[in-house]
């Protein structure tokens, strides 16, 4: 996807919230957008997921788009299980398709038993849940996340930080805000900054650090209800841990560069592995960052 | 991509239904039927008060249904199917069930009006009434559904503003000479004089026109303001 020259305002003579923007958004691009409040990090987000159109300029081959609001608090008179099987065949998915997905993926957040809750009874965070289900359950080309993760619980941030990071490894190009700095600091491809209604482009965190990048990350995956074997054709530098009493789930180390690989694998499987979290592998890897990483 | 048509138009419909925003619209509807309809006088004249009420009844849909989203739950749906899809799916769900309404009222209306013109010594058949009702109320459901997307969001965004341009506009359309649903509805009422049936054609082609017109005016800027 391509953004060409592409300027926003709001009303015939608003001020240009957004000007001149070139962008290239390749595939499999994990790319965060910084600015401060109000600067049109927002504002470029709808762009990017199509729900505006630019005033100036144009924006070429958007693939299929599926954009997370910040703080979905949904005055909407469905339930949740009933608004996602209608957000899956809005994004294209056959009914019953929908209706397996919206289902697979209220348990995975652990909110299975609010499927016939209505929206607008839902909590904050179970709503914004819902939002983010709505988008993963369509498995889009382009996923935008517009603060997604506020209002998650912890678990559920991280869970969507792995998800994330799942899908970009499979192919998934992804576009986020978040006010916490150090989210997916390590996976995100490029940095840009809205400043002045232009966008400046920002060393990557990994490039200025590299001494946090971690040398080999630990994914743990589990695939309820299906059998626990391993992914035939893992790259060399994969190694399962032992299973954990209690824990059909399966964990493997594997060097950061390979990381890719084994994601794609585990999502190829039939049934998909399930992404519990990847993160900094103990061992090699500095103790710093695991110590961050636990302490989030 | 049209495949995603579909799904909108499922979820527009039960947001509409399961949201009881069409309760105060269909009130009104009722209240105009109820004291413009009397069992026992000539249907045609009768027939043009269920087709009058249908304008400004779909204009207050339109309403319900583009506004009836909260904005983060509209950009969800935008980015899945396109800004301009949904909005095309809100107009067709709103002029959908203004028309139904119309439709029903139809025969209904017709089975309790006396099958003659206005003094009684020409006799109208039955079909013919109700055919010629129901192309009425749709160029009127047609025309209201094309006043409502023309006095709503996107076009007419500052609070306070479209429930009264609205309201004019429906008065308007109906009362303008050369208006298309002011013809079909006098149409009716000279019919039931005379006692001769003219279908609306022409008046129906022109509101469809107006529609359609209104329809990718509102679909194109939704995404632009």
């Amino acid at each position: 996807m391509r953004l060409h020259g592409v300027g926003r305002r709001y009303g015939l003579r608003g001020r240009w919230v957004l000007r001149d923007i070139d962008l290239d958004v390749p595939r499999h691009a994990l790319l965060r957008i910084d600015g401060r409040n109000g600067t049109g990090k927002s504002t470029l987000l709808r762009l990017l997921a199509g729900i505006d159109a630019p005033t100036a300029g144009r924006i070429t081959g958007r693939p299929a788009t599926a954009y997370v609001p910040e703080r979905f608090a949904a005055a909407l008179p469905f339930d949740a299980a009933g608004y996602l099987v209608h957000c899956g065949r809005i994004h294209g998915l056959p009914g019953p398709l929908a209706q397996r997905r919206a289902a697979q993926w209220l348990e995975r957040f652990g909110i299975g038993e609010h499927a016939r809750t209505p929206l607008e009874v839902l909590s904050k965070g179970t709503a914004q849940k819902v939002a983010v289900a709505q988008a993963l359950l369509a498995e889009p080309e382009l996923l935008i996340l517009d603060e997604a993760w506020t209002g998650l619980d912890t678990a559920a941030r991280a869970q969507l930080d792995a998800e994330v990071t799942a899908r970009v490894a499979a192919g998934t190009t992804t576009v986020f805000v978040d006010h916490d700095p150090a989210r997916l600091a390590g996976a995100a491809t490029a940095v840009h900054r809205v400043e002045g209604a232009a966008l400046v482009a920002v060393t990557p965190a990994a490039a200025t650090a590299p001494n946090t990048a971690p040398a080999a990350v630990l994914i743990d995956a589990h695939r309820p209800g299906g059998p626990r074997t391993v992914p035939p054709a893992l790259p060399a530098s994969a190694r399962t841990l032992p299973a954990r009493p209690g824990d059909a789930g399966l964990r493997v180390t594997v060097a950061a560069a390979d990381s890719d690989a084994v994601l794609r694998a585990l999502l190829a499987a039939d049934p998909a592995w399930h992404i519990r979290s990847v993160a900094p592998a103990p061992g090699p890897a500095p103790g710093g960052a695991l110590a961050k990483e636990d302490g989030r | 991509m049209t495949s995603r048509l579909p799904a909108l138009l499922r979820y527009q419909a039960a947001l509409l239904l399961r949201s009881y925003r069409w309760l105060p619209p269909l009130l009104l509807y009722a209240i105009i039927l109820a004291v413009g309809v009397r069992s026992g006088e000539p249907v045609l004249g009768s027939l043009g008060v269920v087709a009058v009420a249908v304008l400004p009844t779909a204009a207050w849909l339109v309403r319900v249904c583009v506004t009836g989203e909260p904005p983060a739950a509209r950009a969800v749906t935008a980015a899945a199917a396109g800004p301009g899809r949904v909005h095309l799916a809100c107009l067709a769900v709103a002029s959908a069930a203004a028309t139904a309404t119309g439709c029903v009222a139809v025969p209904v209306v017709a089975a309790v009006s006396a099958p003659y013109n206005d003094d009684l010594t020409v006799g109208i058949p039955t079909g013919s009434a109700v055919l010629d009702g129901l192309l009425s109320v749709l160029a009127c459901a047609l025309l209201g559904t094309a006043a409502g997307a023309l006095c709503n969001p996107p076009v007419l965004r500052r609070r306070g503003w479209p429930v009264p341009v609205t309201a004019l506009a429906a008065l308007l359309v109906l009362v303008a000479s050369g208006s298309p649903a002011n013809a079909a509805v006098t149409g009716l009422v000279t019919g039931s004089a005379s006692g001769h049936v003219t279908l609306p054609l022409l008046p129906l082609g022109l509101s469809l026109l107006a529609c359609a017109a209104a329809t990718a005016v509102t679909c194109r800027l939704v995404a632009r303001r």
